[in-house]
């Protein structure tokens, strides 16, 4: 088959779960699919999207929720897009300030008692994005009305622990190793991980256009070939994530110390107010296959939140806008060539902290089933 | 072209801000005014609610660009443009971002003279691209509106048996005694309709 594009350029964040795009050049594995990742480091969400409109970038590591408001024209002009595969689950988590700790607050519930009292600032990294899903999702499992009862702001990941420390918000939601940073930093404390909101949750997605993937199918299958093995190759052993911790802690990845990276891949998790434990759910790469896979309902899930918020104004076609943006044949023919698992189904069942399954057959019921919405 | 426009430029956190001040003499010159070098931080959702500036000018490489997204997301029912500049002085890149229907208009260089052709072409661009949306937003609803209008009045005209224009006179009066909008009182018939059967 004829690589249409062998130079692949990828955008991604610097956090933990860009890990298997970085690891996918670094160990080659590019090349051994017939391409080959160039990396490019990018400082904000609206700039990768920004990107991959203007084809600067073919591809990039993201939310998924950045690629469905955009493929829905919330926040920038319409445009088809395209996930072609889910990078990572879990490893993001919700930080309280260490004055709030002070002041008492210990959980969620306490959180909620505080809140009904006075507005707490939250920040999370992108309005669309599934920092601000996780963080509504928590605060109104606790009956806190993150509209309403909260303010709630956008931060750069970078940015998070100074405004903590300057006590400029109360807490914030965003991914690793930004959490485990504040706990080290002595700033804040894990209130919350993304895997207690949803154990094996999706998180980043990799994302392009599609026009991309109609232009350059046979370079967008190699890539996903590539991202699997790599993927693959991180949840092999606790030996390859130390491996993968020491080179993404580098300057031009996440650029950061080793140490704030490898516990919270590893499973350990100090929550700062002295409960460690060894996570089940920890931030996971592949799991045979079953944390690449694009699930339908994965991404339905998404729209269901961005309409339960307001993000949406109208009801999506769900399924329809989630079998158009998600690329599972192109998937599963880079699962067969990589000998990757594939499900029976594109849809998977999941309960979620308050109680509630989540099985994407009826995304419409269930995004108006909550009764803290807009 | 309109004058005095209100326009905010984000700075990095720690940069100097000279190019600001050698902006703002080019821009005043040009009939803008530059009400503000806002730096990057935490504060900067709070300084744009209160300056309401028309037009915000960002390097396209800075992290402050989602922080923004999060005020075009929260004011999006009145958008403003957003002007990016980049230093990385490809051609092509600002007609990319067009062609893209980017929310934005990459600048090659931030030098005040180059600068204010490129922000009237963005906001003569910015204010038709509004108008489109808005109609199309307007004729959308209006359709929205009159297919739930036609289906409120078939089921008074089957239940009650009036012709359409009583139904419509019905609509209407009960309309006005509630304080509703004739849409949302259309809705609420078929609401009812659809949990009585």
């Amino acid at each position: 088959m004829q690589i249409e594009k062998d130079i692949v350029r990828i955008g991604f964040n610097p956090l933990t779960d860009c890990a298997s795009l970085v690891m996918a050049s670094v160990l080659g594995l590019d090349r051994k699919h017939g391409i080959r990742i160039v990396l490019s480091k990018e400082t904000s969400w609206a700039g990768v999207r920004d990107k991959l409109l203007t084809g600067e970038l073919d591809a990039a590591h993201a939310l998924y929720g950045l690629v469905y408001a955009t493929h829905l024209g919330v926040g920038s002009a319409r445009r088809d897009m395209a996930i072609l595969m889910n990078l990572n689950r879990n490893g993001q988590a919700i930080t309280l300030s260490r004055r709030l700790v002070e002041e008492g607050v210990r959980d969620g519930t306490g959180v909620a008692a505080l809140s009904h009292e006075r507005e707490l600032r939250w920040a999370q990294t992108f309005p669309t994005g599934t920092h601000a899903m996780w963080l509504y999702y928590w605060l109104a499992a606790y009956g806190v009305h993150p509209l309403r009862e909260a303010r709630v702001i956008t931060v750069p990941p970078a940015q998070m622990a100074t405004n903590l420390a300057a006590g400029h918000m109360d807490g914030f939601c965003a991914g690793e190793p930004w959490n485990h940073r504040a706990v080290m930093d002595g700033v804040g404390v894990t209130i919350a991980t993304s895997q207690q909101i949803w154990p094996d949750h999706p998180e980043k997605v990799l994302a392009t256009t599609a026009d991309f993937v109609r232009r350059h199918p046979n370079t967008a299958r190699a890539l996903v070939a590539a991202v699997l093995e790599a993927s693959r190759w991180i949840d092999a052993s606790a030996a390859n994530r130390m491996a993968m911790a020491e080179i993404i802690s580098a300057v031009p990845y996440v650029n950061t110390g080793k140490d704030v990276i490898w516990q919270r891949i590893l499973g350990h998790y100090d929550d700062g107010m002295g409960h460690t434990w060894e996570d089940a759910h920890s931030m996971r790469f592949h799991q045979e296959g079953a944390a690449n896979f694009p699930y339908l309902s994965d991404g339905m899930w998404f729209m269901t939140q961005q309409k339960r918020w307001g993000l949406l104004k109208a009801s999506p076609d769900y399924l329809g806008v989630a079998l158009k943006v998600h690329q599972i044949a192109l998937y599963k023919e880079a699962a067969e060539i990589t000998e990757t698992p594939i499900p029976a189904s594109a849809l998977r069942s999941s309960v979620l902290m308050d109680g509630t399954t989540w099985d994407g057959r009826d995304p419409e019921r269930y995004a108006g089933s909550f009764d803290i919405r807009m | 072209m309109s004058r005095n426009l209100r326009i905010v430029l984000i700075h990095p956190p720690h940069e100097s801000e000279a190019r600001a001040h050698a902006l703002h003499a080019g821009l005043a010159e040009a009939g803008y005014d530059l009400v503000a070098s806002l730096p990057a931080d935490f504060h900067l959702p709070e300084h744009i609610a209160r300056l309401q500036p028309d037009m915000i000018i960002v390097d396209a490489e800075s992290d402050a660009r989602d922080v923004l997204e999060h005020i075009v997301i929260a004011t999006r029912d009145e958008r403003r443009p957003i002007v990016m500049f980049t230093e990385d002085d490809k051609a092509d890149s600002m007609e990319a971002a067009m062609a893209a229907g980017v929310s934005a208009y990459v600048v090659a260089g931030l030098q005040p003279e180059r600068v204010k052709p490129v922000l009237d072409v963005a906001l003569v661009r910015f204010k038709r691209e509004q108008k489109l949306l808005d109609e199309l937003e307007g004729t959308r609803l209006k359709l929205a509106e009159r297919k739930l209008l036609d289906r409120a009045k078939g089921i008074l005209m089957a239940r009650q048996g009036l012709t359409e224009d009583q139904a419509f006179q019905k609509l209407r009066s009960m309309a006005m005694n509630k304080n509703l909008k004739l849409a949302d009182l259309a809705q609420r018939i078929l609401d009812a309709e659809d949990l009585l059967g």
